[in-house]
């Protein structure tokens, strides 16, 4: 019979890991929501072009839509920013905003010089909409679909080949 | 090709860690020749492999290779190459290689210097240690592999380091940070390795020494840089915040200062074997909790990582395998007893014993605070609460103040029984008149005098006599006895010196809130302080607003500047204080808001004998360092 409190440390901290086990699979159920295939996450954010207003997730009421993460600090937002032109353009589908850690004047100002392809901007300047989505940077795209549910994801500018490849298949769902 | 190389080497190096976890315990098990590899070789060639994976990661860096998702997302063409560089270590993904690397450099370190009779044993140390290596190059492949591409349409630029990452003391604060906890793997698996072979505790105790030492101080000296990096760059002015992931560094860091502790008695007369077998593996298991902490997302702190529960799973998964087996092995294996000469409560192993008690205690109760809001949120489902200061504060008074009286006389005391206590006399005669002298001087240099600093002033001199040991030695050549002394009192004295400065640093100090146009003047303390202009300054990747602000005493006029600025490709703002250093305080500054056209709001601190709490930590580390570094010479 060994002595017990040679086995005691070993009690005590299968306790500890089993403990930490459980914050770790409560805090799962938290962290689920940026992932795909759930509703878009809540929020209460002033709009980029009227800080009076305050926007939510009701807002976003054309769907299927995308959300584009954007910035005037993002040169690569640059690059998409035709592409996302074409999309208004052809009305291939509604496009929201999602202005990121910007500065508001020159993001309006950017949108007045290139063209606005989006229905409106959700003006996040602290990225707290950004961190409950899970963005990475900018520019990242994300589709709703008809339900208001995140279908897919993308880092980085979206183009013809990525829409093709990634989001045209969900339009005509 | 190059981030597919690294990831290439990476994996090679997988399958050869895993070889090296496996294959010469088996050797030794089944008593075959044909299972033994020559574990030199193969612990030089997984050097190399991560080395170069490493290297391969960093040139991805500095060639701004947007493509690599890791790159990408920590890097940016406007950043400085030296910020570039460090950026490699920059988040999770990469710090992970360098902890690999680091592990593996302990263990080539501990393999060429630590000269062991027994080949079973050194095979069962590289074992181990591969099998750590191994977890962790697993857990970086599968859950965090730094490789990763954006294709085919790579970014055409990133999104920045962290702008508070981009500082000098920030980029080597990590890497020291991750030597000293993955040191610790050293006398984890030495402990493991002893408890294996049946190994004496005085053999295997004099292994462990350096290595916790030299892990000790690494620890040492990456807290320390991380705390003044928060005082300088957090511009708040303070030096310690019992955040989270600060008290996963300090518990660590209070367990391998008790175990370098407890092996000096087990090494010189076999006793706490046990014991120190459990404070290694406890250790270890610290440093990785400190990990699962930080990167797990299940607390909230400063040092925010991505978050990714699966992550979580995996380190969790990591920390049960080697904590659970080893203690497994730990409560099934029959100890056989060592020979120990009895010693009474007046010896020094009773010194050390108590030593060991209030740090243990001490390393359980931050642990438990830490730990304590995610207990609580459990169990009230969801209420949410923060331990703060005042509770880490009440609990380590006392312990601080009982381990500095210890510290203070443990020196004197002689193992097995001490004879006399006649040293106190002297030792309370030469504490109290240094005493005397700081607060005269403290006075003379304030013009004040606060009670609630006298006891951390008595307790440093008490360390600085019990140190020094005038008395003992005062008819011998006392400087022939400092020197070979040298590291103890470094690192005993260090300690003096931290308690001082924490001391007259919380009691001392002044701040005040402060309102001000260009052209403004205001009087604080003994300083005249003016706000004499504001500019727009461009730096490589940020534009910021700085204030040249003025103090002025009798003696001395200096201009620091302080300011407030924005990093264009994340858009974050950072603060940076204006410091200006004298031999006794700081002068601190920094700016608040922009409160109209061109009014300012600015937070004014003075600092006394702040720099000494850095000092003393560096003396610890230098005191470690070198106790380390002469052990491995001695063996």
């Amino acid at each position: 019979m060994k002595k017990l409190i040679d086995i005691l440390p070993l009690i005590i901290f299968a306790i500890l890991i089993v403990v930490l086990f459980s914050f770790l699979s409560n805090k799962n159920n938290q962290l689920e929501t940026v992932l795909i295939d759930d509703t878009f996450p809540k929020f209460s954010l002033s709009s980029l072009e009227d800080d009076s207003r305050l926007l939510t997730q009701a807002d976003i009421s054309e769907l299927p839509a995308l959300i584009n993460v954007w910035a005037t600090w993002c040169i690569a937002c640059k690059v998409e920013h035709p592409f996302l032109m074409k999309l208004k353009t052809e009305s291939i589908l509604p496009i929201y905003g999602l202005n990121y850690k910007d500065n508001r004047e020159k993001a309006l100002e950017l949108l007045k010089r290139d063209g606005n392809p989006f229905e409106f901007s959700i003006f996040d300047f602290e990225g707290r909409l950004a961190i409950d989505l899970g963005v990475y940077g900018a520019p990242e795209t994300f589709f709703i679909d008809r339900n208001g549910v995140i279908r897919e994801r993308h880092v980085g500018v979206v183009d013809d080949k990525i829409w093709e490849e990634k989001f045209a298949k969900y339009l005509y769902e | 090709m190059t981030p597919e190389i690294g990831h290439i080497l990476l994996i090679v190096f997988l399958v050869l860690s895993f070889a090296g976890g496996f294959l010469p315990l088996t050797s030794v098990y089944l008593n075959n020749q044909t299972f033994e590899i020559p574990i030199k070789k193969l612990a030089f060639s997984l050097f190399l492999l991560i080395f170069l994976s490493f290297l391969s990661l960093v040139y991805s860096f500095l060639i701004d290779d947007f493509s690599v998702a890791y790159v990408s997302q920590n890097s940016n063409t406007n950043l400085p190459f030296y910020y570039k560089f460090a950026a490699t270590w920059g988040a999770h993904e990469g710090s992970l290689l360098l902890w690999i690397l680091a592990m593996n450099a302990w263990l080539i370190s501990f393999m060429f210097l630590t000269k062991c009779s027994d080949k079973n044993f050194t095979n069962a140390v590289f074992s181990i240690s591969c099998q750590v290596m191994f977890s962790f190059c697993l857990f970086t492949l599968l859950t965090s592999n730094p490789f990763e591409r954006i294709l085919p349409i790579p970014p055409l630029n990133g999104a920045d380091l962290n702008p508070s990452l981009q500082d000098i003391a920030f980029t080597i604060h990590p890497p020291l940070l991750y030597f000293g906890y993955s040191g610790l793997m050293i006398p984890f698996a030495i402990a493991v390795a002893a408890m294996l072979f049946n190994v004496d505790t005085k053999e295997w105790a004099t292994y462990s020494r350096p290595w916790t030492l030299l892990s000790c101080s690494f620890l040492t000296l990456g807290i320390a840089l991380g705390s003044w990096w928060a005082y300088y760059e957090l511009g708040w002015g303070g030096w310690w915040f019992w955040d989270p992931v600060e008290n996963a560094a300090f518990v660590p860091w209070l367990l391998s200062v008790a175990l370098f502790h407890s092996l000096i008695a087990s090494q010189s007369r076999s006793v706490f074997g046990k014991w120190s077998i459990l404070l290694s593996i406890f250790a270890f298991a610290t440093s990785l909790l400190g990990t699962f902490l930080v990167r797990s997302g299940i607390l909230t702190s400063v040092h925010a990582f991505a978050l990714d529960p699966e992550r979580g799973v995996f380190i969790l998964g990591i920390l049960g395998f080697f904590v659970i087996g080893s203690l497994l092995i730990y409560s099934l294996k029959d100890f056989k007893k060592d020979e120990v000469k009895p010693y009474q409560l007046s010896s020094k192993e009773f010194g050390f014993l108590l030593n060991n008690l209030l740090l243990v205690i001490l390393a359980v109760s931050i642990l438990f605070g830490t730990i304590f809001p995610l207990i609580y949120e459990a169990a009230t489902n969801g209420k949410q609460i923060s331990v703060g200061a005042p509770y880490f504060e009440i609990i380590l008074f006392p312990f601080a103040l009982a381990l500095g009286l210890l510290q203070g006389i443990a020196l004197y005391l002689s193992w097995g029984v001490t004879s006399s206590f006649n040293f106190l006399q002297r030792l309370t005669l030469e504490s109290v008149s240094l005493f005397g002298i700081i607060l005269l001087v403290l006075f003379i240099l304030f013009d004040n005098l606060y009670l609630s600093s006298f006891a951390t002033i008595f307790l440093a001199c008490w360390i600085v006599a019990g140190t020094l040991q005038v008395s003992k030695k005062r008819n011998l050549n006392y400087w022939n006895f400092l020197k070979k002394r040298l590291a103890v009192t470094f690192a005993h004295v260090g300690m003096a010196i931290l308690v001082l400065g924490v001391g007259v640093v919380t009691s001392y100090s002044i701040e005040k809130e402060l309102i001000l146009t260009p052209g403004d003047e205001f009087e604080f303390g003994d300083q005249k302080i003016t706000f004499q202009s504001i500019e727009d300054t461009l730096g490589p990747n940020y534009f910021s607003k700085s204030a040249n602000i003025i103090f002025e005493d009798e003696k001395d006029i200096s201009s620091v500047v302080t300011e407030k600025r924005t990093y264009t490709p994340s858009g974050q703002l950072t603060t940076e204080a204006g410091i200006v250093t004298e031999p006794f305080q700081d002068l601190y500054i920094s700016m608040g808001d922009n409160l109209e056209a061109d009014i300012w709001s600015f937070k004014v601190q003075i600092k006394p004998f702040i720099r000494w709490i850095w000092l003393g930590a560096l003396l610890i580390a230098i005191g470690s360092m070198l106790a380390g570094l002469n052990r491995i010479q001695r063996s």
